[in-house]
């Protein structure tokens, strides 16, 4: 093949609608692929997950905690271990979760940029990410939750509020890495920020050892909804559908901080032609 | 002659750093303008002014047709293979078919590497996937910023056999650099030195570059 192959005028683009469901359903896939094409986010859910569902067992052992649920005021008497099973696995989400979608953001940053530039639509680009950070969300709380029935077998409907419980906060920490990535200036503010403020985050919703579990203060946390809805249901028999919401709420605020942001990131400051 | 790419008194500072004091540049179809300063000297700075990907402090660019903008550095994504970045771009041009991607990839040389990820791939090889990018919309005004870091002879080679095309087709061609090897190969070049941009060589006709 020679330069004069590139001479050949390209045939007549299809209509409009067409190329955008092309854009869409190209972003979303190849955005996809780069947030699970994290080994160390591979590794740290094969390994990480189990292990420290096995340590904090151990660790926490089987006496009766009192967990106060908010939306009855009740207070229910809990097995310390199997709370800490439920910390432990929105724990390992807002770790390897967070992760993923912060570095995945990270890396393409420039590159979405470049995209937007050739004539990507940010607002495809940001719904593709939005799609790509909810199946990983998704798909990484299945996991863990059902790695925790190799700990404790909950009631069905139990262990389904667990599962509604992780792929909150598995939303809201993707949303917060999607957020970090694009607003902090280096990798090991936004890797900070993420594993610290996980860790603070669900083990101060669990009452071991905790002097500040059970006190209103938590209800200002990213983790107490889903906690509240997890506990509630695996153990008060009650679907809290409102505090599985206000978990909804930071991940939709998380993104929404996060998108604007992306959106003024990756703006072209085309000229228009003269 | 229409001016297809034009710069007018374009100033930007970094803080109290004054990279650009009023560079000035016209570009025609089918010119070929290089652009030459030392590091440091703001070459990439009006670069992606012209490219309009940073804003300048005070002056203007104006535009006709479709861009092509390909940086020094290669803005590529590590995970995703060749193929997937051409299918990414074309998406984003919407282009109806992969057909110039082909032919860019096999002039280019490099069509063995289609199912490679990036991240795999060698300088030059990743050069050349820059350059593709920028390429594969058939873009009128084509802005190259070192264009030709880590290309084998026999790349380097072809990489002017695509610019000729392109001129030849009345696209123009801007290439920032800070060595020129072959200067007759340009119809213009401009020093840039002190923020400002001298003609180097005024040939016969206007002069295209205004210091």
């Amino acid at each position: 093949m020679s330069a004069a192959d590139l001479t050949r005028p390209a045939p007549p683009s299809p209509g409009p609608s067409r190329p955008a469901s092309r854009q869409f359903s190209t972003a979303w896939r190849f955005a996809l692929r780069n947030q699970t094409r994290n080994r160390l986010a591979g590794l740290l859910l094969a390994v990480f997950v189990p292990v420290w569902y096995l340590l904090m067992l151990a660790i926490a052992g089987h006496q009766p905690l009192a967990f106060r649920l908010y939306a009855t005021g009740q207070v229910l008497t809990v097995d310390a271990g199997h709370l800490t099973l439920i910390s432990a696995g929105l724990n390992s989400l807002t770790i390897i979760v967070g992760f993923a979608v912060f570095a995945a953001i990270r890396k393409t940053l420039a590159f979405d940029k470049r995209l937007v530039f050739a004539g990507y639509r940010q607002a495809t680009l940001i719904a593709a990410k939005t799609l790509a950070i909810t199946i990983l969300a998704a798909a990484v709380a299945c996991y863990t939750a059902v790695v925790l029935l190799a700990f404790w077998r909950p009631s069905p409907a139990g262990w389904l509020a667990i599962l509604g419980s992780f792929a909150v906060i598995a939303l809201s920490y993707g949303s917060l890495g999607l957020l970090l990535g694009v607003l902090v200036k280096n990798d090991l503010e936004g890797f900070f920020l993420i594993i610290m403020g996980g860790l603070m985050d669900t083990f101060l919703q669990n009452p071991l050892g905790n002097p500040l579990a059970n006190k209103p203060i938590l209800e200002w946390f990213p983790s107490f909804g889903p906690m509240q809805f997890a506990v509630g249901g695996s153990f008060g028999h009650q679907a809290l559908w409102g505090h599985l919401a206000l978990g909804l709420a930071w991940a939709a605020a998380f993104a929404a901080g996060g998108l604007i942001i992306f959106q003024l990131r990756t703006r072209s400051r085309r000229h228009p032609a003269s | 002659m229409t001016t297809v790419l034009e710069a007018r008194d374009v100033h930007k500072a970094y803080g109290r750093h004054r990279v650009l004091q009023g560079a000035a540049l016209a570009v025609q179809p089918g010119q070929l303008v290089g652009v030459v300063g030392e590091n440091g000297a703001g070459k990439s700075t009006l670069l992606k002014i012209l490219a309009g990907t940073l804003a300048a402090d005070q002056g203007e660019v104006r535009l006709a047709g479709a861009l092509g903008y390909c940086p020094q550095d290669p803005v590529i994504t590590e995970s995703l293979t060749v193929g997937q970045h051409l299918r990414y771009f074309a998406a984003a041009h919407r282009l109806p078919s992969l057909r110039r991607a082909d032919a860019l990839t096999e002039l280019l040389g490099y069509t063995e590497f289609r199912d490679v990820t990036a991240g795999a791939l060698s300088g030059g090889t990743r050069q050349k996937l820059n350059l593709t990018l920028a390429l594969l919309h058939d873009p009128d005004v084509l802005l190259l910023d070192e264009p030709y870091q880590g290309f084998d002879w026999e790349t380097y080679l072809r990489f002017w056999d695509v610019v000729s095309d392109l001129r030849s087709r009345g696209k123009a061609v801007v290439i920032i650099t800070h060595l020129v090897f072959e200067q007759d190969r340009f119809d213009v070049l401009a020093d840039l030195a002190g923020g400002r941009l001298a003609r180097r060589q005024p040939a016969e006709g206007e002069s295209h570059v205004r210091s």
